[in-house]
């Protein structure tokens, strides 16, 4: 590709400004890249330059001060790392997109769910009480953990065989603390006497028909809902979590008819 | 002169972490405000800015920038990598947008801005009405070339084309500046 041109040196501008405020698709990046690899760094940073001028000029930091437990976690974050001497980034999520899991891989996902739902056998003693909703504390623990758990799993949720029209969200997960939490948004708003969630969470080291009960839930806001993981057993290696809607108090035996989301690890 | 704080964090001095959460805090917090869909998605971004932060603290040079625009820099980065993953159907909005009113932004005071900021405000002063509010509304408030046209009523491509033409003129009108002011110390 020639950068000598007009277009070429038109269509290097118009990739650098949408990067900077909308974000490019996989394809634009590879464009970028190419771009990138034949002209001065600098050009590049330019408009880069002013934007963030702009956003330091429109910044209101005194009005909008940093909140008091995010400050906190992420300063014990970065003082065990100094501790250590080492200033090592956190290990990288596994993340799982949404498309990834709705091409090749969702027939095996289906497959193994529907499989191992049919004959679902709970595993340990099931609380009968649903997992309570305490948004601001559990956004509060949940930015805790994902600031100091190393082994974080972060997957994103995918349709599942019934999905529910915008529903959304995602599941954070630390082995090492036996801890975690779900996001949803646009998830339907239950009645918990007469249906509620139950998520389900397979482990590599358990039979895929006894997946381990993670807690049966209700959704009563139509804003986002963050909600702890209550796993009844010790989860070694997650690598799917589902979500099915049973009668109220949940099921030891799913029939799998509803089962609105997936989170797939990698 | 403010006195670098990266380089110091760095060198793993942990008051410097203390410094840095002070200095630029509610620079990020505002700016993830802003720019994510969600509370809790902005205290995740923030997270993961200031881990980018420490780990690229050594990357800052004094001579290339005010250290704060750095922070910016690296800041909407992510921000903008975070809002592109989280973008389905329906669309992502900014925190700020959710309510239906897009405030216009407040220009920070001479005294509190670095120069960088000083210049830019002077340069966008310049740029017509319809340009400035263009970039309000996709650098401030994180709108989308898409949503910006049904907001506005301007077609698709001539809010594209105004958004480049403002862009690069304040590029232009901030690379004379700088020039000036190493020059001569002159100051927009």
């Amino acid at each position: 590709m020639s950068i000598s041109g007009k277009s070429d040196a038109n269509r290097w501008e118009e990739l650098q400004i949408a990067r900077l405020l909308f974000g490019l698709s996989l394809e634009e990046q590879a464009e970028f890249d190419e771009f990138a690899r034949k002209m001065p760094a600098e050009q590049a940073e330019l408009f880069e330059h002013v934007v963030a001028s702009l956003d330091v000029a429109w910044s209101d930091p005194t009005s909008m001060p940093l909140p008091e437990h995010l400050r906190n976690a992420i300063r014990s974050r970065a003082l065990e790392e100094l501790t250590t001497k080492v200033l090592q980034p956190v290990d990288k999520p596994t993340l799982v997109s949404v498309s990834a899991v709705r091409s090749g891989k969702l027939p095996w996902v289906v497959a193994v769910v529907c499989m191992a739902l049919t004959v679902l056998t709970l595993v340990s003693t099931r609380s009968i009480e649903p997992v309570k909703q305490v948004s601001r504390d559990a956004a509060q623990l949940r930015a805790e953990l994902i600031s100091a758990a190393k082994d974080l799993v972060q997957v994103m949720w995918a349709d599942g065989p019934t999905p529910i029209s915008g529903a959304g969200g995602d599941v954070v997960w630390s082995p090492s603390q036996q801890q975690g939490f779900m996001r949803f948004r646009g998830l339907t708003m239950n009645t918990p006497t007469v249906e509620q969630y139950q998520l389900w969470i397979f482990d590599k080291n358990q039979s895929e028909q006894t997946p381990i009960d993670g807690g049966v839930f209700d959704i009563d806001s139509d804003q986002e809902v963050i909600i702890p993981i209550q796993a009844k057993l010790r989860v070694r290696e997650a690598y799917l979590f589902a979500i099915t809607i049973e009668k109220p108090g949940g099921v030891v035996v799913s029939s799998r008819e509803r089962l609105p989301l997936l989170a797939a690890v990698n | 002169m403010q006195v670098s704080i990266l380089p110091r964090v760095a060198r793993g001095e942990t008051n410097a972490i203390d410094e840095c959460l002070d200095q630029y805090g509610g620079l990020v917090w505002s700016l993830a405000c802003r720019l994510s869909p969600t509370t809790s998605d902005a205290e995740d971004a923030v997270q993961e800015i200031f881990v980018d932060l420490w780990r690229n603290a050594g990357r800052f040079r004094e001579d290339l920038g005010a250290e704060v625009t750095f922070v910016s820099t690296l800041a909407r980065r992510r921000l903008i990598d975070r809002q592109r993953k989280l973008r389905r159907n329906p669309e992502p909005q900014s925190i700020d947008e959710t309510d239906g009113n897009l405030a216009a932004p407040q220009s920070r005071s001479r005294m509190e801005l670095a120069e960088d900021g000083i210049r830019a405000t002077a340069c966008l002063e310049k740029l017509r009405q319809n340009e400035r509010e263009l970039l309000e509304l996709s650098i401030y408030h994180g709108l989308t070339q898409t949503r910006i046209a049904e907001q506005t009523g301007v077609p698709l491509g001539t809010v594209k084309t105004l958004i480049r033409r403002a862009l690069t003129q304040l590029r232009n009108c901030m690379q004379v500046g700088s020039r000036l002011h190493a020059e001569g110390g002159v100051q927009l």
